[in-house]
């Protein structure tokens, strides 16, 4: 993670010369206490047809465009800072999750996919009975 | 016509703060300290329409309208506002964690040009939308030049 940071920071510098950046979203992944993994990637200012979302063989996959405006001229621009065009990033999930219920929502340009855990897999308290 | 003036000084700490970030990420801090909250930098763009005005569109994905404050004083417009974490999460219950939290505030001169008592802002889809239409008397204008023959 702090490699893909360190990656990234470096393409924001020296990559902004260029005509565009990689655009890679920031994600965050963290588990909840329903027992489901919550994956939120920002996005913002996209349509929503424009973000794709496919799961393959354990992998969740997160891609998309997101376009300049073609009615705005380069010259018409005081600065330009967001970054635009496609991008993608893959996650490999654990086997514990049940990818036929995932479930995704866009609202206030956060993308959040919610992958709740196999019944079997989740955490089960056994009694004891002590004789 | 300059609307902002590039300050690298801001973008070289901002660089330093982002690099001191990361090597406290490496170093650990103290753990009772739950999320960490840096400060973040929302991309802007500007640009200016056929229809004479000047749009400002921050990315500010995940913010609530109330969380986001924005002011226009003596020609200067400034954006403010704070993301928090996520609540009820446990530092320990992320497994990756890129997104930053914490405040923000930039600013922008307009130019004398823009008719500040006419600005508004709408925020949709993570992106806060700032139009500043120019004054009329600012507005370029076709005079038409009858030339005698």
């Amino acid at each position: 993670m702090e490699v893909e940071r360190l990656g990234r920071m470096f393409d924001e510098l020296w990559g902004s010369a260029s005509q565009t950046g990689r655009w890679v979203p920031p994600v965050d992944i963290y588990e909840t206490d329903n027992h489901e993994v919550v994956l939120r990637a920002e996005l913002p200012g996209m349509s929503r047809d424009d973000i794709h979302l496919t799961v393959e063989q354990n992998v969740l996959t997160i891609s998309g465009e997101r376009k300049y405006k073609p009615e705005i001229r380069r010259e018409q621009f005081h600065r330009l800072e967001r970054l635009a065009g496609p991008f993608s990033r893959s996650f490999t999930l654990p086997s514990s999750l049940d990818t036929s219920k995932i479930a995704a929502a866009y609202e206030d340009g956060i993308l959040s996919v919610t992958l709740p855990q196999r019944e079997e897999a989740k955490p089960r308290q056994i009694s004891v009975a002590v004789k | 016509m300059a609307i902002v003036r590039w300050d690298p000084v801001h973008e070289l700490a901002s660089m330093h703060e982002r690099l001191n970030r990361l090597f406290e990420d490496f170093g650990g801090r103290a753990e009772d300290e739950g999320i960490m909250c840096g400060d973040f930098v929302p991309p802007v763009d500007i640009y200016q329409t056929d229809a004479h005005e000047v749009v400002l569109k921050a990315e500010l994905p995940g913010l609530k309208k109330e969380d986001i404050d924005l002011r226009v004083e003596q020609n200067t417009l400034t954006i403010t506002g704070e993301r928090r974490e996520e609540k009820a999460v446990k530092k320990d219950r992320y497994h990756r964690m890129e997104r930053v939290c914490g405040t923000f505030s930039r600013s922008f001169s307009l130019p004398a040009t823009i008719d500040p008592e006419r600005v508004r802002a709408e925020y949709q889809d993570g992106v806060l939308t700032v139009t500043l239409p120019l004054r009329e008397e600012s507005k370029p204008r076709q005079i038409s030049v009858a030339i005698k023959s």
